[in-house]
C-alpha cells in the first residue's frame, strides 16, 4: 500500500509534463513545457530537451541563415555573447586571444566537423591544404605566411631539433629561397596542420557512456531493436477504442469497467496470433489480485529498478506514448471539456497496462535477442555491458577544429607551436565546451536580441514627445481582442477613419459563460481554460417566430438524420452497395464542383441551407430570475449586479470610463474554414479554442440595459443615453464582419452604423490585403479588393491547408494605452491590451487582474509556436498532409501513431521562434506587488519564459527586466522608418518587415 | 490512321507526355515550379478526358464496339515446325509467339478510363493546392503521373504484357506514395510491406501470362477471352485451364484489390498524404483487381467452380471489412475499410454475374458491377477528400439532431453471447489478424526456413574449404 501510494502522487505530477492540449475541437494554446516553468528558462529548455528528446533550438544551419540575411547582426551576436562570458571573456586561449574571439569566431565560421576517415579524406582530396578558407582576410593570410616562412627558414629549416617532432622533408628542396609566394601559402597551411595535430596528439580523449534509463533505450542501442514498436501496436488501437467520442460504430464493450478491467477482458484469456504475445494472458492472471498501482510497482520490481531509479523510469514510460497518455488525462482531469469524460485513476490504469504490455514486450525480446539472460531484472545490466563506450572526438577532428580555427584568427604554425601542453588542452577544453547546444543557445538569444531591439527603438522613438490623449469627439468606439489578427485590423481602421478609437481585451471580454447558440445542441465554454464559468447564456428564437423556428428545426433535424443515415450507411455493406451503385456516380458533381470551383460552390449551398436556418431574428437570455445559476429555464443568465460588474470591469481594464462614442462595439473573433481538423486553433484562445462573437454580443446586451447603466451611474461610471453598444463577430480567415441584435437599434443610430459599417468594410479589404503578402499563392500587387475575394475563397476550399496563420507572426505584447503605439506598423506581430494606468488604483489591482490573463495567454501561445516550430515534428504536429482524425479527439499520421498534440506546420510556417517580449505601461513597484500576488505570472516573468521591459506612464523611460534587474534602455537609433500609408510600407513585400511610423500617425 | 487510332494515341499519350515532362524536368535537376507543374498536369488531364469522351461518344453514335489499336510488336516468333498447344483457326496465318503492345477501347475500358480521367485530374487540382510549398511536390507529382500512366494502359491493355506494365507501374507508384514522408520511419516500412504484398500477387499475374503464352502463344485478349467485344466474349479453353488461369489471376486481384488474406495492407496505405490515400486506396488502386476479373470475365463464364471461388473470395471480404470496419476509431481506416467492404462485394458481383449471364445468356448483367465500380470511386472520394471536415459535419449533425450521435448496433450482435462479442471485438481491433497470420505462419517460417539453408550452405562451404566453423562468424 505504502509503495503504491508514492505511484499515485508521482503520476499526478508527471502528468502535467505530458501534452495539456486537450480535444482538438477546443485548441488550447498553452507552453510545452509548462510544468517547467518554475525553472529559469534555459534550464527549462535542457531539461525539457532530455525529457523529451526534442530540439530546444533551431539548427547551427538555420541560425546562420539568419545571419546571411541580417535576422540576426554580427552586432547581436558579439553583444549577446559579451554578455554571456560576463568576466570570462578576456581568459586568454590559444597563443594569443581570448575566450571572446574563440567563441565568437566558432560562431561567425561555420567548423566543419566529420569522422576521421572522412576528414582524413578531406585533408588529403580537397584543397583544404591548399587554400586558406575564403573567410580569411588577405592581411590575415598575408602575416601567417609572412610568419610561418620566417619561423620555417629560422627554426624548423636551420635548427634541425625542432621540439615538434614534425618533420617537413620539402624544406630540405634546394631551391627553397626561390620559392613563390603560393608554394608558401600551401606550406604555412601543412605547417599548421601538423603543428595541430602534434598538438592535440597527446591529449586524452572523453568516452561518453549511454545515459538510456529506459530498456527500450538500451535495447534499441544495443540490438537496433524497438519494444516501443510492439508495446504500440496493442496500446495505440486500444487507447483510440477507450477514449473514443463516437467515431466507430461498434463501440469498446464494457469500456465502463474502466482501462484495466477493459484490456483484461479483451486479452486476458485468450493470446492473439502475434508471437510477442503468446504471454499476455498468463502475465495479466500474475497480477490479477493486484491494484493498478501495486501492479505498477510490481513490474517496476520485476524490471529490476531500485527505489530511486524508478520514480524518473517511470515518467519516461510514461511520456514514451505523449500525445494518447495525455489526452487520457485531459479526458479524466477536464471531464467537462469531453463529451465522454473518462472516470478518474485512468491514466493510472493506463500505466498499469503499460507495464503489463513492457514486462511482454521484454521478455519476447529477451527470449530472441538474449537468450542467455536468465531474468527481465538482470536485463539492463546485460544490455548496458553491450555497448561499448564510444570516442566523443577523435584526434583528427580535434586537430581539423583548431586547424579551421586558427586561420580565421590569425594564428600561425610558428605561434601555436610555441604553445604549452597546458595550453593545448585549455585551448580544446574552450572549443569543446562550447559546443553545438552552446552555440545554438548563443545564436537564439541573439535573434530574440536583435526582435527586442528593434521593437523598443521603434516604441521609444515613437512615444517621445507624444502626449497620451485621448482621440478627441471619436465617431465611434471598437474593443476587440488583444490577439495580432487585430492589429493591423485596427491600424487600418484608424488609418481610413481617423476619429475612430480602438481598444483591445482579451476576446472573452470578461463575460466568462457557458453558451449555447440557437443551433448548437451542447454548452459551450467561452472563456480562457483556466476559468470554470459560473453563468449560462443561451440565444432563442424571437417569441413571434417560434412557430417558424420549430418547423425549421424539425425540419433541420430530420434532414440531418437522414444525413448522418447516409454517412453510416455507405460505410456498411448493403447499404453502402444500393447507394454507391445506384447514386454514386453523381458524386462525382459535388467532387467536381468543391474542388474546382469552392466559391461558386459555398454559395450555392449557403443559399439552398438557408431555407432551414433558424430565423435571423433571435435573443440572447441575459437575464436571470432566480438567485443561482444554472442551465435550465429561469437560472439562465446574469443578475443586474453581476451584469454590471462585468461591465465596470471591463470597461475599467480597456480604460474606456469616459468620452464615450454615441456607437461602441465590442468584437469578438472567430475563424471559419473547410476541411480543417486544426481549425479551432484559429478560434479565440480567450473563448478556449471557440468564436467570440457570443461574448461581444452579451456583454453589449447588458450595457445596453439602462437599469445596468443606473447601478453603473451609482459607481461613477456613467453611459451618456445616446450611447448604444453593438456587440459583433470579426472572422478573421474572410475578413467580414457580423452584427449582433441591430434590429433593435435605434432609428437615431442606424445612419451612425451605416458609416461606421462603411469604414468597416474598407478596413477589412485593406486587412486582407496586408493577409494576402504574406500567402505565396496569392500575387504581390493584388489589389484590396480581390484580396478580400482571395481569403473568402480560402475559407471554402477543400484544399487548402493555410486558410490563415492565425497568430503566427506574434513576437510581442503591448500592455498600455493606444497612443504607445497608434499610428506605428506592428506587422501584426503585437499583442495590444489596452490599459490605462492613470485609472489604476496604488496596488495596480487593474493591471494585475490584466496581467493574470494576458501573460499567461500571450506567453502561452508564443511558446506553443515557438516549440511546434523549432521542432515541429517533435513538439508540433508535423505536416498536415498526412493526418488522420482519431477518436472525434486529435489526429495521428497515418493509420496508426502517437495523437498529434502541437500545431501544424502549415499554422506555423511563417513564424520567427523568439520568446514574448511584453512591453508594460507600468512601474517596477507595481510589477513587484503583482509578480509577489499572482505566482503562475512571477515565475514566468521571472524565469524569464517571456522577456519583458517597463514603460514609465509618464516619462516614457524604457527599463528592461534582465537577471532580475531593471536595466535603463537606450535606443540604438534615433530613425523610425516613415511611410504615407500600411499599404505603402508593406506592398511587394513577402517576409517579416521593420516597423514603421504610419503617416499622419493615424491621423490625429 | 482513323480518328479512332489519333483519339486513342492521344489518351495514351497525355500521361505518358506528363511522365516525360516531369521527369526528365526531375532529372536534369531543373524540376519545374508548382504552377508549371499544374498547368502541365492539368493540361494533360484535360486533354485525356477530353479525348476520351469522344471516343466513348463515337462509340455511342456509331456501330463501333471494339476498337484495338496495335502499337507494334515486341517479340515475333515465327515457327513452322511445332504447332500451337491450341490451334485454331487463326493461329495458322499468325505468329506463333508474340508479345505485342496493344490497346483495346471497349465498353470496359472507355467508361474506366474517363473515370480514371475525371477522378485523377480532380485530385490533381486538390493536390495542387493542398501539397503547396511540401518539400516533396515535385516528386509527388511525378508519383502521381506514374500512377495516372500506370492506370491508363492497365485499363486499356489489349494483352495480358500490356496490361502487366501498367500493373507494375501503378504498384511502383502507389508504394512510393505511402512512403511519401520518408523521413519517418512509418511511412517507409509501410511501404514496404504494401510493396512486399504487391510483388506477391504480381507473380500471381506473371505465372497467369507465362501460362497463357504457354496455351497458346501470345497474351493477346481478345483470342484468349473471347471472340466478341466486351461483355459477350466467349472464351475458348478448356474448363480445367480457365480453373488455373483464373485462380493464378485471382492472386494478383487479392494483392492489388486488398482481398483476404492481403487486405492488411490497405489501413497501412493511408501513411500518404491525403489526396493519394483518396484516389488511390478509395478509388482506383483498390478496383484496379476488379477490373482484371471483368476484363477476363470470359474465363469466369467457363468455370462454374471459378466463379464460386470468386463469389466466395468477394463475400468473405465483404464481410471482414464490414465488421472491421466498425470498430475502427480513424476516419481514414473507416473509409478504407468501407471501401474494401464494397470492393468484396464487386468481386462477388463479378464472380456471379459472370455465372449468371452465360446461363440465362445476359452477358449485359456485368454492368452491373461496373456501374457500382464508377459509383463507389467517386463517391469515395468524396468522402475521403472531405475527411478532415469530419469534425465539422459532426458538429454540424449533432446540433441539428439535438443530441449527441448514437449508432444502433446491428440486430445479429446483440443475438451473440457476450464472450463472442468480446472475441469478434478484439478480432476486429487486430484487423482480423491476418497480418499477423500471415507472418506468424508462412513469413516467419519461410524466413527460418532460408536461415537454416543458408547456415547448411556456409556449413558445407567450410568443409569443402577446411576453414573452422567458427572463424566465419565474425564477418556477419
Amino acid at each position: 500500500m505504502d509503495q503504491s501510494h508514492w505511484i499515485v502522487s508521482h503520476l499526478i505530477e508527471a502528468a502535467k509534463l505530458l501534452p495539456a492540449q486537450g480535444p482538438i475541437t477546443a485548441f488550447v494554446f498553452l507552453n510545452s513545457l509548462q510544468a517547467l516553468e518554475d525553472l529559469p528558462f534555459e534550464a527549462g529548455l535542457e531539461r525539457g530537451r532530455e525529457l523529451f528528446g526534442f530540439e530546444t533550438y533551431l539548427s547551427e544551419d538555420r541560425y546562420r541563415e539568419k545571419l546571411a540575411r541580417e535576422r540576426i547582426r554580427a552586432e547581436d551576436l558579439s553583444e549577446t555573447l559579451r554578455i554571456d562570458l560576463g568576466d570570462r571573456s578576456q581568459k586568454p586561449v590559444g597563443p594569443a586571444g581570448n575566450a571572446f574571439d574563440l567563441r565568437l569566431a566558432m560562431l561567425s565560421y561555420p567548423v566543419r566537423l566529420a569522422p576521421a576517415a572522412e576528414l582524413r579524406w578531406f585533408v588529403a582530396e580537397t584543397d583544404a591544404l591548399a587554400l586558406y578558407r575564403e573567410e580569411v582576410s588577405a592581411e590575415t593570410f598575408e602575416r601567417t605566411t609572412e610568419q610561418t616562412r620566417q619561423w620555417a627558414m629560422r627554426e624548423v629549416h636551420v635548427n634541425t631539433s625542432n621540439p615538434w617532432n614534425v618533420t617537413f622533408p620539402e624544406l630540405s628542396d634546394a631551391a627553397i629561397e626561390r620559392w613563390p609566394r603560393s608554394r608558401w601559402i600551401a606550406f604555412s597551411l601543412r605547417a599548421l596542420w601538423e603543428v595541430c595535430r602534434q598538438g592535440v596528439h597527446n591529449l586524452p580523449i572523453p568516452h561518453a557512456q549511454s545515459q538510456a534509463i529506459r530498456h527500450r533505450d538500451l535495447f534499441q542501442e544495443a540490438t537496433g531493436q524497438d519494444c516501443d514498436r510492439l508495446i504500440d501496436s496493442v496500446l495505440i488501437p486500444f487507447c483510440a477504442g477507450f477514449v473514443d467520442q463516437g467515431l466507430a460504430t461498434w463501440e469498446l464493450p464494457h469500456r465502463d469497467a474502466g482501462f484495466w478491467d477493459t484490456f483484461v477482458l479483451l486479452y486476458g484469456t485468450t493470446p492473439p496470433v502475434e508471437l510477442w504475445l503468446g504471454e499476455l494472458p498468463a502475465e495479466i492472471q500474475k497480477v490479477a489480485s493486484l491494484s493498478p498501482a501495486e501492479i505498477i510497482a510490481d513490474s517496476l520490481q520485476k524490471l529490476g529498478l531500485s527505489e530511486v531509479e524508478s520514480p524518473e523510469y517511470l515518467t519516461r514510460e510514461l511520456l514514451a506514448l505523449r500525445g494518447w497518455a495525455g489526452m487520457i488525462w485531459q479526458a479524466e482531469d477536464r471531464g467537462d471539456r469531453v463529451g465522454h469524460p473518462m472516470p478518474a485513476g485512468t491514466l493510472l490504469q493506463y500505466m498499469a497496462v503499460r507495464m503489463i504490455l513492457l514486462r511482454v514486450a521484454l521478455g519476447h525480446l529477451m527470449r530472441c535477442e538474449r537468450p542467455d539472460v536468465a531474468s527481465l531484472a538482470d536485463l539492463r545490466g546485460a544490455l548496458r555491458n553491450r555497448i561499448p563506450p564510444t570516442p566523443t572526438t577523435n584526434v583528427e577532428e580535434r586537430a581539423f577544429v583548431v586547424f579551421q580555427l586558427s586561420q580565421v584568427l590569425g594564428w600561425s604554425a610558428a605561434e601555436l607551436s610555441t604553445l604549452p601542453a597546458e595550453g593545448w588542452s585549455n585551448l580544446i577544453r574552450e572549443v569543446e565546451s562550447f559546443d553545438d547546444i552552446q552555440r545554438r543557445r548563443i545564436f537564439h538569444l541573439a535573434f530574440e536580441r536583435r526582435f527586442r531591439v528593434r521593437a523598443l527603438d521603434a516604441i521609444s522613438i515613437h512615444t517621445q514627445g507624444r502626449t497620451n490623449e485621448r482621440v478627441s469627439a471619436p465617431q465611434f468606439q471598437s474593443v476587440y481582442c488583444i490577439d495580432t489578427r487585430e492589429e493591423s485590423f485596427r491600424r487600418h481602421l484608424e488609418e481610413v477613419c481617423p476619429r475612430a478609437e480602438t481598444f483591445g481585451a482579451a476576446g472573452f471580454f470578461g463575460v466568462a459563460m457557458y453558451y449555447k447558440g440557437v443551433s448548437d445542441a451542447h454548452y459551450q465554454a467561452l472563456c480562457p481554460i483556466v476559468v470554470r464559468p459560473q453563468n449560462y447564456v443561451i440565444e432563442e428564437v424571437v417569441y413571434s417566430l417560434a412557430e417558424s423556428d420549430r418547423r425549421r428545426s424539425s425540419a433541420r433535424k430530420r434532414l440531418a438524420t437522414a444525413s448522418h443515415q447516409i454517412h453510416v450507411g455507405s460505410r456498411s455493406m448493403t447499404g453502402g452497395a444500393l447507394m454507391t451503385a445506384t447514386l454514386g456516380v453523381f458524386a462525382s458533381v459535388p467532387l467536381v464542383a468543391r474542388v474546382l470551383f469552392p466559391g461558386a460552390t459555398s454559395r450555392l449551398r449557403r443559399m439552398v441551407g438557408s431555407v432551414v436556418a433558424p430565423p435571423a431574428v433571435t435573443r440572447l437570455r441575459l437575464e436571470r430570475l432566480t438567485k443561482q445559476p444554472g442551465p435550465e429555464g429561469d437560472a439562465i443568465g446574469y443578475s443586474l449586479n453581476e451584469m454590471a460588474d462585468v461591465g465596470e470591469k471591463i470597461l475599467s481594464e480597456t480604460g474606456l470610463r469616459s468620452s464615450f462614442a454615441r456607437l461602441v462595439f465590442f468584437f469578438g473573433h472567430g475563424a471559419f474554414c473547410m476541411n480543417n481538423p486544426h481549425k479551432s486553433c484559429y478560434d479565440c484562445g480567450a473563448c478556449s479554442g471557440s468564436a467570440g462573437g457570443a461574448n461581444g454580443r452579451a456583454l453589449a446586451g447588458m450595457l445596453n440595459d439602462p437599469r445596468v447603466r443606473t447601478i453603473l451611474a451609482g459607481r461613477g461610471l456613467s453611459i451618456p443615453e445616446d450611447t448604444v453598444f453593438v456587440g459583433g463577430l470579426h472572422n478573421t480567415t474572410t475578413d467580414t464582419f457580423t452584427y449582433f441584435d441591430l434590429d433593435q437599434l435605434p432609428r437615431s443610430h442606424i445612419s451612425d452604423l451605416e458609416t461606421a459599417r462603411d469604414f468597416l468594410d474598407e478596413a477589412c479589404r485593406r486587412n486582407a490585403q496586408e493577409r494576402c503578402r504574406r500567402f505565396y499563392s496569392a500575387p504581390l500587387n493584388i489589389t484590396p479588393t480581390d484580396a478580400h475575394r482571395h481569403v473568402e475563397n480560402r475559407a471554402e476550399d477543400l484544399a487548402q491547408t493555410r486558410p490563415e496563420f492565425g497568430n503566427a507572426s506574434n513576437a510581442m505584447t503591448v500592455v498600455g494605452r493606444r497612443s504607445l503605439t497608434r499610428g506605428l506598423y506592428l506587422d501584426r506581430r503585437s499583442f495590444l491590451v489596452s490599459y490605462d494606468p492613470t485609472l489604476d488604483d496604488a496596488e495596480s489591482t487593474i493591471l494585475g487582474r490584466i496581467l493574470g490573463a494576458v501573460v499567461i495567454v500571450c506567453s502561452g501561445i508564443n511558446l506553443q509556436y515557438f516549440f511546434s516550430y523549432i521542432d515541429p515534428s517533435g513538439w508540433g504536429a508535423g505536416t498536415k498532409l498526412p493526418h488522420n482524425i482519431t477518436s472525434l479527439l486529435g489526429v495521428m499520421d497515418g493509420a496508426a501513431s502517437d495523437l498529434r498534440s502541437g500545431l501544424p506546420w502549415q499554422g506555423v510556417e511563417i513564424h520567427e521562434p523568439v520568446r514574448q517580449l511584453f512591453v508594460i505601461e507600468s512601474t517596477p513597484e507595481a510589477i513587484a506587488k503583482i509578480m509577489a500576488r499572482n505566482s503562475t505570472v512571477g515565475n514566468i516573468l521571472r524565469n524569464g519564459w517571456v522577456q519583458f521591459a517597463l514603460l514609465h506612464p509618464e516619462t516614457a523611460a524604457i527599463s528592461l527586466y534582465q537577471n532580475g534587474e531593471y536595466i535603463p534602455y537606450a535606443a540604438s537609433t534615433h530613425e523610425l522608418s516613415q511611410a504615407t500609408s500600411s499599404v505603402d510600407w508593406f506592398q511587394g513585400w513577402r517576409e517579416h518587415m521593420e516597423f514603421a511610423q504610419i503617416g499622419g500617425h493615424g491621423g490625429t | 490512321m482513323n480518328l479512332f487510332t489519333i483519339l486513342g494515341l492521344i489518351v495514351v499519350a497525355a500521361p505518358a507526355l506528363l511522365v516525360a515532362v516531369l521527369g526528365i524536368a526531375s532529372i536534369i535537376d531543373r524540376p519545374l515550379s508548382e504552377n508549371w507543374i499544374s498547368r502541365v498536369v492539368q493540361t494533360a488531364m484535360v486533354t485525356g478526358l477530353l479525348a476520351s469522351i469522344t471516343i466513348l461518344a463515337l462509340m455511342l453514335s456509331g456501330a463501333e464496339r471494339r476498337v484495338p489499336i496495335e502499337l507494334g510488336h515486341w517479340v515475333v516468333v515465327h515457327d513452322h515446325e511445332h504447332t500451337p498447344v491450341l490451334p485454331t483457326a487463326e493461329h495458322a496465318d499468325h505468329p506463333i509467339y508474340h508479345f505485342v503492345f496493344k490497346l483495346e477501347f471497349d465498353r470496359l475500358s472507355v467508361p474506366f478510363v474517363i473515370l480514371i480521367f475525371v477522378l485523377c485530374g480532380t485530385i490533381g487540382a486538390f493536390a495542387d493546392k493542398y501539397m503547396h510549398r511540401e518539400a516533396g511536390f515535385n516528386r509527388f507529382f511525378m508519383l502521381y503521373a506514374i500512377f495516372v500512366l500506370g492506370m491508363v494502359v492497365t485499363s486499356l491493355a489489349g494483352t495480358i504484357e500490356t496490361l502487366f506494365t501498367g500493373w507494375e507501374l501503378v504498384g511502383l507508384s502507389s508504394t512510393l506514395l505511402v512512403a511519401f514522408f520518408q523521413e519517418r520511419p512509418n511511412p517507409c516500412r509501410n511501404g514496404l510491406r504494401v510493396w512486399v504484398v504487391y510483388r506477391l500477387s504480381d507473380a500471381g499475374l506473371l505465372m497467369a501470362a507465362l501460362l497463357l503464352h504457354h496455351l497458346s502463344g501470345e497474351g493477346d485478349f481478345d483470342k484468349l477471352m473471347g471472340t466478341g467485344a466486351w461483355p459477350e466474349g466467349v472464351a475458348t479453353m478448356p474448363a480445367s485451364q480457365a480453373f488455373t488461369v483464373g485462380l493464378l489471376l485471382l492472386i494478383a486481384v487479392a494483392g492489388k484489390s486488398a482481398l483476404i488474406p492481403f487486405s492488411g495492407w490497405l489501413p497501412r496505405a493511408m501513411e500518404g498524404p491525403t489526396p493519394s490515400s483518396a484516389v488511390f486506396y478509395g478509388a482506383l488502386s483498390v478496383h484496379l483487381g476488379a477490373f482484371l476479373l471483368l476484363r477476363v470475365s470470359p474465363i469466369l463464364a467457363l468455370s462454374p467452380a471459378l466463379s464460386a471461388v470468386v463469389v466466395a473470395l468477394g463475400l468473405s471480404t465483404a464481410f471482414f471489412a464490414a465488421f472491421t470496419g466498425r470498430v475502427q476509431t480513424d476516419i481514414k481506416s473507416a473509409l478504407s475499410f468501407a471501401s474494401l467492404t464494397q470492393v468484396g462485394f464487386i468481386v462477388a458481383e463479378i464472380g456471379f454475374f459472370a455465372w449468371l449471364g452465360k446461363r440465362m445468356d445476359m452477358p449485359t448483367l456485368l454492368y452491373i458491377p461496373l456501374i457500382h465500380i464508377l459509383g463507389h470511386g467517386c463517391a469515395r472520394t468524396l468522402q475521403f477528400v472531405r475527411a478532415p471536415t469530419l469534425l465539422h459535419d459532426y458538429r454540424v449533425l449533432e446540433n441539428a439532431i439535438g443530441t449527441r450521435l448514437t449508432f444502433v448496433p446491428p440486430r445479429w450482435q446483440s443475438r451473440l453471447p457476450e464472450s463472442w462479442l468480446i472475441r469478434l471485438y478484439r478480432l476486429a481491433l487486430h484487423r482480423g489478424e491476418l497480418d499477423s497470420t500471415l507472418q506468424r505462419y508462412m513469413v516467419d517460417p519461410l524466413l527460418s526456413g532460408l536461415q537454416w539453408c543458408d547456415e547448411l550452405d556456409r556449413r558445407i562451404a567450410n568443409r569443402i574449404n577446411g576453414t573452422p566453423p567458427d572463424s566465419e562468424s565474425d564477418g556477419t
